[in-house]
């Protein structure tokens, strides 16, 4: 989903100088405090967000609870901005971290990832009255695009449109929320927003007056937890247990509640 | 015959490769006043200064009673305190009372117990006149009430001798003359001639001394007077 | 959409970002207090040392500061970002605060040194009892200023997972799609502590100063 952007390089030079990691085996010691800290970014509904009560909640939240159950430990949330997340794993401030991540190879160099938990697509939402073609996604280039940056539809527009010269630098924008990016499309500052596809489908709902046209696999794909790199018992529990869920129906069932698929 | 209180030995005084005095030789008796006239830029002040070891002399040695202050041994705070000065500007501790003032040395200098520093800070005051003044501040005070607010705060510490820069800019010659035991005249950095009021005021050995004279007195009351009171 | 239990959630940020504040003003405070005394008073080296020290803190965005001395602070020792994030940003206002102080002591003016040194006071007597006392009223004003800039970067320490007014202010902001509410109550809060201190701190000015005669 999202995408790592320059704090990341930041943040690993400065590891690099504090040094870190243990090497005790870090699924016993979860197991013996009874608390796995799992860090994520609660403003990108409905995978995370707060709800009215202030308690952090969503598809990824709820999800993470129950594996958390099955392992026999509670979870403590921590939240986070996006950008800070991977480096929160790496520096053991959290245990791991589940955030709408996807796995990438730029991001395996430094930690691990739990199998796929579920898969995700791409969206692109226009306001209603939208005539143009977007049929094929290239044919963004004919307008003005907006999307979060950092994330990994950035990443896209910038590879797919922007370097090779078929989107001009100054028709793309990029915002540090998904919902700025709704309200720009809203106002008209942009023709196109590109996001999530099951957010996209919670702002459409919320805003009104919009449309999805066009959803597939473009820049994302499977979703995954992020954990710290080499940590082989705690990748196979994860592992059990998502396959578990997966069995049981109750990932299906968490999207149906909360994607309304 | 008296004991020389203060002597100074071929005291030298440089900012860089301004010599601003050289080679002074001066002995004080205790009792004695003494007065260093001059004009402006002379050296006075650094004289003074140099004194008290606020500016560290280059070359020569200062003597208080038969302790010579400008060795390397000697503490220098220990040495102040027994060296009472009144700056020109007077320089009052600005967010302190005029009692504050005074009882500030007695209290963190000499330790006294607070209400024995009280009872003698007060009547520090009163020996300037100014007990009614002495929860005023400094911006509170006029000119001369400062001044007079710094000569108790010296006094206070009971100094063996006190120093007065530029205290007298109202005085004219002959109240200087009345004052004082011995007047030295100090220009471009060197002692050029001293003696008794008298002597120096009526009967002038230099040539430099009798046109300093004849300025002031053109002048009337605005030469620059420093003063070594002992 | 509950907006009363949505305005309460931001507001309770405050406690984090008046706890961030109160943590990082102080530590600031005493750290630029000794380099500004190290500044003025020292020799040649630390005088170069502490310049270098402010003008390197304060010549880089306190968000990179933040974010560096955040892991070198936390990876050595084992700090909540809470924590972490407060004495960060203390280090990163130390500089500025530095530079305040060091400006009021070098607006006492040097006579006040000389005339403590010679009734027998020793530099450190001189520094406590004469030039700190008046140095700190003169430091209170544009201190006020820095108090006011502490507050408001307080909402970095967002960037650490700590739950200030404005990542409340974020979050609610992406649940409810209302910006504008959401940034306008921490807009709000933000200036009700702002306003408060710095009203504080005048009366406080206004307390200590010296009086004079017109
Ligand atoms: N801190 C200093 N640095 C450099 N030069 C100084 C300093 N203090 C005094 N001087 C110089 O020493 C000379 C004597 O000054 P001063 O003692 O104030 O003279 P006076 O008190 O007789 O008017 C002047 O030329 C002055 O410029
Ligand atoms: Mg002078």
């Amino acid at each position: 989903m999202k995408r790592l952007i320059l704090l990341v390089v930041v943040l690993t030079l400065t590891l690099a100088i504090v040094g870190c990691a243990s090497s005790t085996d870090h699924l016993a010691a979860i197991k013996d405090a009874g608390k796995l800290v799992v860090g994520t970014s609660a403003d990108y509904p409905p995978f995370e967000y707060v709800d009215e009560v202030g308690n952090t909640t969503g598809f990824d939240v709820e999800l993470m609870n129950e594996i958390g159950k099955r392992m026999g430990v509670t979870v403590e949330w921590t939240d986070m901005p996006f950008d800070s997340l991977i480096a929160a794993v790496q520096e053991g401030k959290i245990d791991m971290t589940i955030a709408c991540m996807n796995y990438d190879e730029e991001r395996d160099k430094t930690v691990d990832f739990s199998d796929a938990y579920y898969t995700s697509e791409d969206a692109l939402v226009v306001l209603e009255g939208f005539t143009g073609d977007l049929t094929d996604p290239m044919n963004m280039a004919n307008y003005t695009v907006g999307a979060q940056s950092g994330t990994t539809q950035d990443g896209w527009i910038t590879d797919n449109l922007v370097t090779p010269g078929l989107l001009p630098e100054d028709k793309f924008m990029r915002y540090e929320r998904v919902d700025q990016v709704a309200l720009d499309l809203q106002a008209g500052r942009i023709d196109v927003m590109m996001s999530d596809y099951v957010p996209a489908q919670a702002i459409v709902d919320q805003f009104g007056g919009m449309k999805v046209v066009y959803h597939g696999v473009l820049s994302t794909g499977p979703l995954n937890i992020v954990i710290p790199d080499g940590d082989k018992n705690l990748q196979a529990e994860l592992n059990r247990i998502i396959k578990e869920l997966q069995a049981e129906g109750f990932i299906d069932d968490l999207a149906v509640k909360y994607f309304s698929e | 015959m008296t004991n020389p209180i203060l002597t100074i030995k071929n005291l030298t005084k440089k900012y860089g490769d301004n010599v601003v005095f050289h080679d002074i030789n001066l002995t004080v008796n205790e009792g004695d006043t003494i007065v260093i006239i001059g004009p402006s830029g002379t050296g006075k002040s650094t004289l003074l200064r140099c004194i008290n070891l606020l500016t560290r002399a280059d070359e020569g040695q200062v003597w208080l009673d038969d302790k010579e202050i400008t060795a390397k041994d000697c503490d220098e705070d220990v040495v102040r305190q027994h060296i009472g000065m009144v700056f020109q500007n007077f320089l009052l501790f600005n967010h302190l009372t005029a009692l504050d003032n005074v009882l500030l040395g007695l209290t963190k200098v000499k330790h006294m117990k607070p209400e024995e520093a009280k009872v003698k800070a007060l009547m520090e005051l009163e020996r300037v006149g100014l007990s009614d003044r002495a929860g005023h501040y400094p911006g509170q005070l006029s000119g001369g009430q400062q001044q007079r607010v710094a000569i108790a705060r010296a006094l206070a510490m009971d100094p063996r001798i006190m120093l007065f820069d530029e205290p007298t800019s109202a005085l004219d010659p002959e109240l200087i003359g009345e004052v004082s035991d011995r007047i030295v005249f100090l220009e471009k950095g060197s002692i050029v001639e001293e003696g008794t009021p008298d002597e120096l005021f009526y009967h002038p050995q230099h040539e430099r001394t009798r046109e300093f004279l004849w300025k002031i007195t053109e002048l009337y009351g605005k030469k620059e007077t420093g003063k070594i009171d002992g | 959409m509950d907006v009363a239990r949505f305005l309460q959630y931001i507001a309770l940020g405050t406690v984090y970002t008046v706890g961030v504040t109160l943590i990082a003003l102080p530590s600031g405070l005493i750290l630029g207090t000794l380099f500004a005394l190290l500044n003025v008073y020292s020799g040649k080296v630390v005088k170069w040392f502490t310049s270098l020290y402010s003008t390197m803190m304060r010549g880089i965005p306190p968000i990179v500061l933040l974010f560096i001395l955040y892991f070198i602070v936390s990876g050595n020792i084992n700090l909540s970002p809470f924590w972490a994030g407060s004495i960060s940003l203390g280090i990163v206002s130390s500089a500025y605060q530095m530079e305040i102080i060091r400006g009021a002591i070098l607006s006492v003016s040097g006579g006040q040194m000389m005339a403590a040194r010679a009734i027998g006071m020793s530099k450190s007597q001189a520094i406590r009892n004469v030039i700190f006392p008046q140095t700190l009223r003169l430091a209170i004003p544009p201190w006020s200023n820095e108090a006011a800039i502490v507050i408001k970067d307080s909402s970095l320490v967002y960037a650490l997972g700590v739950p200030e007014i404005l990542r409340r202010a974020q979050l609610i902001s992406a649940s409810t799609q209302q910006p504008f509410l959401a940034y306008a109550a921490a807009a709000a809060i933000y200036f009700i502590l702002v306003f408060v201190t710095n009203r504080l701190l005048d009366a406080l000015e206004r307390r200590l100063r010296i009086p004079a005669n017109p």
